[in-house]
């Protein structure tokens, strides 16, 4: 019967298109309404609709009026920062866990707990711990030595980013851990048990087979976690609301000052089509450079 | 192995423990503090429990009550919400062989690690422009921009495990592809489904962008009930805790729950735990 072959052609394209369109739908009418409006003088505080046709200043005023150039070094270093730390740090527990000595499976079980929290209640947790008079971190700090500045890590401009970054690694380095471990699990072991005959030391073979073999699973996490630090909101939000001045303002943090603290929504449409450009570029080189061989 | 190595693992995982869990664990003990000792160094690990920050937050006057209910009415719909379309939209991807297959799951993952903050400024104004500024629905269907691709992503991982041959088997037997879809794939795939339910669940309490963007007062949920404390006649530290203890639990006894699904649902199903 032609109808029903070409209706089962067909079915799995139906299937498809409700969550395609009403995605699109989600997606296209903050896209087409940026763009519209990125050409228009519009603040909410003067008035509810766009005032006048005002060309390319949005985009220059983007660079201007905001921090942007900062704001995307910031995000950038953050990126790259966090995700490297994170995923050596992950890497070294996760070669622990696979000791398989006993009591490693509860405290496997245990270690998630960081990346459950809300980016939002990781902040907080460790603004109380980082509060440079009486939080329990500096005192630590200061008892070992360390030096600890005046106004927090936090309320320094040299140290804000950094600490944002650390509380991001101390929440996501947990994730790598266990999902590496089960990446090392995954390691068929009659090719290190090869290796070994051929006489491979520890490091030779964790450096020659170990992680090729990880590469995949490596490399679907640095995309994913590199991407969520790029958009870090919610922890700049409530550690430093991108101070001391702009020294840990990112990208995101930006975006929200202008819209929905600032509601300059003609100059956040053109910052955001910038930011979406930049996004882009950087999953699309990164899908071309690292997943050129793989199909899901 | 030598005893050496061991005591040496175990050292240096107890260092990971105390770094990974001890803020938490703090963190914890300040909710039940006296607002007044809240400060107090050198730090005390034994005092007087006190309930009053829980009771001030949740009972009297109790102002974070009704935002405990919001964050269940919102990521429960966001989560029923995204299911219909995550189900026939996996099976689609998971059974069928067609054009284009890859390029449409690195479109769904797109959506996933794209900034929500570009989404919600528009969002917001669109939101009052039809009137449903501050209302839960607004808060529902915006979610939906993360919950379906990743409810998509890893239904489909669970479906790819139901043999094909069950299902043949039930077509042999005269059912339809439908029928074949209740009776064979829905059972069988029952446990991914519960499990991407509980994890879309928890990705929808803990996220903060859309609903301090789209919600009114009456409507914000328990993590952006947090940050109203942040008041500018002082931070009540003990309130903050409350909450955001409150606000913790419900993800972490569900990541315990879920246990060896865990890697699965935080790599959206590309890694089998």
């Amino acid at each position: 019967m032609p109808n029903r072959y070409t209706f089962q052609r067909r079915l799995p394209y139906l299937l498809l298109a409700p969550s395609v369109i009403v995605l699109l739908a989600l997606i296209l009418y903050p896209l087409a309404f940026a763009l519209r409006n990125s050409f228009w003088f519009w603040n909410l505080q003067m008035g509810p609709a766009p005032l006048y046709y005002s060309g390319l200043d949005n985009y220059r005023m983007v660079f201007q009026v905001t921090p942007f150039a900062v704001a995307l070094k910031n995000t950038l270093l953050l990126g790259f920062l966090g995700t490297c730390a994170q995923f050596w740090f992950g890497m070294g527990i996760a070669l622990l866990l696979h000791t398989h000595l006993r009591g490693m499976g509860l405290m496997r079980a245990l270690l998630i707990m960081p990346t459950t929290l809300a980016p939002v209640v990781a902040g907080f947790l460790f603004r109380y711990l980082l509060e440079p008079k009486g939080g329990v971190l500096p005192w630590m700090l200061e008892g070992i030595g360390f030096p600890v500045p005046p106004q927090g890590f936090l309320g320094n401009a040299n140290t804000a980013l950094f600490s944002i970054g650390l509380v991001d690694t101390w929440q996501w380095t947990p994730f790598f851990a266990i999902v590496l471990y089960a990446g090392l699990l995954s390691i068929n072991e009659e090719i290190k048990e090869a290796a070994q005959v051929d006489g491979a030391s520890g490091w030779r073979m964790f450096w020659s087979i170990t992680l090729p073999l990880l590469r995949p699973i490596a490399a679907f996490l640095v995309m994913i976690r590199f991407m969520q630090l790029f958009n870090s909101f919610d922890l700049v939000f409530v550690l430093t609301s991108g101070g001391p001045g702009t020294a840990s303002r990112t990208l995101s943090f930006n975006l929200y000052r202008e819209g929905l603290v600032n509601y300059n929504i003609g100059l956040t449409a053109a910052m955001t089509w910038l930011v979406v450009i930049i996004v882009s570029v950087i999953i699309n080189l990164y899908l071309f450079f690292i997943y050129r061989k793989r199909e899901w | 192995m030598e005893t050496r190595h061991k005591v040496a693992i175990y050292a240096m995982m107890a260092l990971v423990m105390i770094f990974f869990l001890g803020p938490i664990f703090w963190f914890i003990l300040l909710a039940f503090r006296h607002p007044s000792e809240a400060y107090t160094l050198p730090p005390q690990l034994f005092f007087e429990p006190y309930l009053g920050n829980f009771g001030d937050t949740f009972v009297d006057p109790g102002n974070n009550a009704p935002q405990l209910l919001s964050s269940v009415i919102v990521s429960t719909g966001a989560t029923l919400l995204s299911l219909p379309f995550a189900l026939a939209a996996a099976y689609a991807l998971s059974r069928f062989a067609m054009r284009g297959k890859e390029f449409i799951m690195n479109w769904y993952i797109s959506l996933l690690i794209a900034p929500p903050i570009v989404f919600v400024i528009p969002y917001f104004i669109l939101m009052s422009r039809i009137g449903w500024a501050g209302s839960y629905r607004a808060m529902i269907v915006t979610l939906q921009t993360l919950a379906i691709p990743f409810s998509v992503w890893l239904l489909k991982s669970f479906m790819d495990e139901v043999p094909l041959d069950l299902e043949e088997a039930a077509w042999v037997d005269g059912a339809g592809r439908f029928a074949a879809f209740i009776r064979i794939i829905i059972p069988l795939a029952l446990p991914g489904i519960i499990v991407t339910s509980m994890f879309t669940f928890v990705f929808s309490w803990n996220n903060v962008i859309f609903p301090l963007a789209l919600s009114k007062q009456s409507t914000t949920t328990l993590p952006v009930g947090t940050i109203s404390f942040f008041a500018s006649t002082g931070v009540y530290w003990g309130h903050i805790a409350a909450t955001a203890v409150v606000a913790m639990l419900p993800p972490m006894i569900i990541f315990l729950l879920l246990g060896r699904y865990v890697v699965r649902g935080l790599t959206f199903g590309a890694v089998k735990g």
